[in-house]
């Protein structure tokens, strides 16, 4: 049996893993998957503790997290084509277009 | 572990306006696939019609006082949320009435443009029933999704695209940050809901969580300094989009943040006191002040918007009855005002294809109607008596002074005489620089209908805002327990952040 700190502390590493990642990579497409770190270190959480308490809701949670994944990643990938297309280009220093 | 779903008719009245709204939008998209010669103002008006039904049904709602929750209370209708519903389906109505000359400039997908427009909307009605945390979660998404697409929508536009990268990337962060914190809390706690979260007490996961939540939040109200995205945001997205996102998004997350701390976190006051009126300083100042550099129009509304939000965060510092009333207020004056500033800078843009403060020199001379309207608009936001806003401002103040927040109150004042300043320096490039080209602008009449909307709310709020007070004291009547203990009295350990 493994104790609820472990997965709490493995989710803690995830997402901090997922903040530093956006908050350091230039490629968007990294950008994006750091991000869905950060979703999926939820997803752990929930799980753990819905298990935890016995209780449904946090795996009702997970289920819709997943939704809002994979629905941000089908129009987050559209803009950034629509961005490649006109561009050449997903770094992100490269879009600087709109400034003070 | 059985989950069990029992609803009745009487349950789902209650989702009338959002399965009529629902219902529309399926029927304006399935229009616009089977009868696509229909032409697109046409599609404009049949929102409109379904948008003014929804309302409609909301006002009815208000009147007859149906309340209730659904879902095992995911999703509550009180006069609460039902204030927020009109206001949300109001400024969407007026928004598709002053993108029908813009849709002209996109080339491709017009038709599809009102369809993500109401699906914003249904959106942003559900945010303002949340009542748990997975609704929060939700709903804050589903109204974003919309917003993403549509910021982007000027497809051969590099400045537009930029923007919808710009307003997606922090939007998905921003809700990595709201799901994470929502898992703490639910760890610490085991629950979702509300009002079973107000009993808990204190522990480091409960603070990171609600910290990392109020962060989300920040980022959807736009307050420094989550504000990162509004000005190149607002800059690149097809402007009445820019109008749409300034308004009814902003509106909605308030609805959550004021349930969120007036229900779950009331025993916490004296923490997110604190942080509120932090945030609302800064916004307020940070807005006004790098709002006077501005040349193009659209970020300075950008600027003066983060300076609003800071002014209705001060309702919610109140954190008290009174403080949720003239925070209401507060955004119906916001909505007319700005809403109405920048009809006329959609108005503008429409003819001289170019959102420069320095194009506005002289539109006195050639559209009296909009330099006028421009003006009263203007006027409001900066809290000139007898327009709207003054009666916003005062109201919001009074609360303030009530729980004896000064500090704050003397920065709100000193921010007005600052905002003053850059409004006036618009008023005066309209009314005394000459104009380049002194032709008269033309301008259609649903974009000159919404000018006048704007123009009836913002003087009729300023010289009788009686009924609109009272339907704002009922909207909170839910709130009147809640009378906040001062500072002082508190002992000393449940400072500074509810630990």
């Amino acid at each position: 049996m493994v104790p609820l700190s472990y997965y709490v502390i493995l989710s803690a590493v995830v997402f901090i893993t997922g903040v530093v990642g956006v908050l350091i990579r230039r490629n968007i497409i990294i950008i994006l998957l750091s991000i869905e770190l950060m979703l999926n270190a939820t997803n752990i959480n929930f799980v753990a503790f819905s298990h935890y308490f016995q209780n449904i809701a946090g795996q009702v949670f997970v289920f819709f997290a997943l939704t809002v994944a994979a629905s941000e990643v089908a129009v987050g990938l559209a803009i950034i084509i629509a961005l490649y297309r006109s561009k050449s280009t997903i770094n992100v220093d490269e879009f600087q277009l709109l400034k003070w | 572990m059985k989950f069990t779903l029992t609803m009745s008719g009487a349950d789902l009245l209650l989702l009338l306006p959002e399965i009529l709204l629902t219902t529309w939008l399926c029927v304006v998209l399935a229009v616009d696939f089977v009868w696509p010669q229909l032409r697109k103002d046409r599609l404009a008006y049949l929102s409109v019609g379904g948008l003014a039904v929804v309302l409609v049904t909301l006002f009815w709602f208000d009147l007859a006082g149906i309340s209730g929750t659904l879902f095992k209370h995911m999703f509550v209708v009180d006069r609460l949320a039902i204030f927020f519903k009109i206001l949300i389906v109001g400024t969407t109505l007026l928004v598709i009435l002053a993108s029908m000359d813009y849709v002209r400039r996109f080339r491709f997908f017009r038709g599809e443009y009102y369809f993500l427009v109401l699906m914003s909307a249904l959106g942003m009605m559900f945010m303002s029933s949340a009542n748990d945390l997975l609704s929060v979660f939700i709903t804050v998404e589903f109204s974003t999704f919309g917003f993403y697409v549509l910021v982007a929508y000027l497809r051969q536009d590099l400045a537009s695209n930029e923007a919808g990268l710009k307003f997606f990337i922090l939007g998905i962060f921003a809700a990595g940050l709201l799901a994470y914190g929502i898992s703490l809390v639910y760890g610490e706690t085991g629950k979702i809901v509300f009002s079973d979260i107000a009993s808990a007490s204190a522990t480091p996961g409960l603070v990171i969580g609600f910290l990392l939540i109020f962060a989300a939040l920040g980022f959807k109200i736009g307050a420094v300094p989550f504000h990162a995205w509004i000005p190149d945001t607002y800059h690149g997205a097809p402007t009445p989009i820019t109008a749409f996102l300034s308004i009814a998004p902003k509106v909605a997350a308030f609805a959550i943040l004021l349930r969120m701390l007036f229900v779950s976190l009331a025993t916490f006051k004296p923490a997110w006191v604190v942080l509120l009126v932090a945030v609302s300083i800064l916004s307020m100042t940070y807005g006004n002040i790098v709002a006077i550099a501005q040349r193009n129009i659209k970020r300075l509304l950008a600027y003066s918007g983060i300076a609003q939000i800071g002014n209705v965060l001060i309702g919610l510092a109140a954190g008290t009855k009174m403080g949720s009333d003239a925070m209401l207020f507060y955004l119906l004056t916001y909505l007319f005002a700005n809403l109405g500033a920048f009809a006329v800078v959609i108005a503008v843009g429409n003819v001289i294809r170019s959102d420069e403060i320095e194009d506005y020199s002289g539109l006195n001379r050639r559209s009296p109607f909009l330099a006028f309207a421009m003006l009263v608009f203007l006027l409001s936001l900066a809290g000139v008596p007898p327009l709207a806003g003054f009666i916003g401002k005062i109201y919001i103040f009074l609360a303030a002074i009530d729980e004896g927040l000064y500090t704050l109150i003397v920065v709100g004042l000193i921010n007005v005489v600052i905002a003053l300043y850059y409004y006036l320096v618009i008023v005066k490039k309209m009314y005394i620089n000459e104009p380049v080209d002194p032709s008269p602008l033309r301008i259609s009449g649903p974009m000159t209908a919404v000018v006048y909307v704007g123009l009836a709310g913002t003087i009729i709020l300023g010289i009788y805002p009686r009924p609109f007070i009272d339907w704002v004291v009922g909207a909170t009547l839910m709130f009147s327990n809640l009378v906040g203990p001062t500072a002082s009295v508190l002992p000393p350990t449940v400072l500074p952040f509810g630990g």
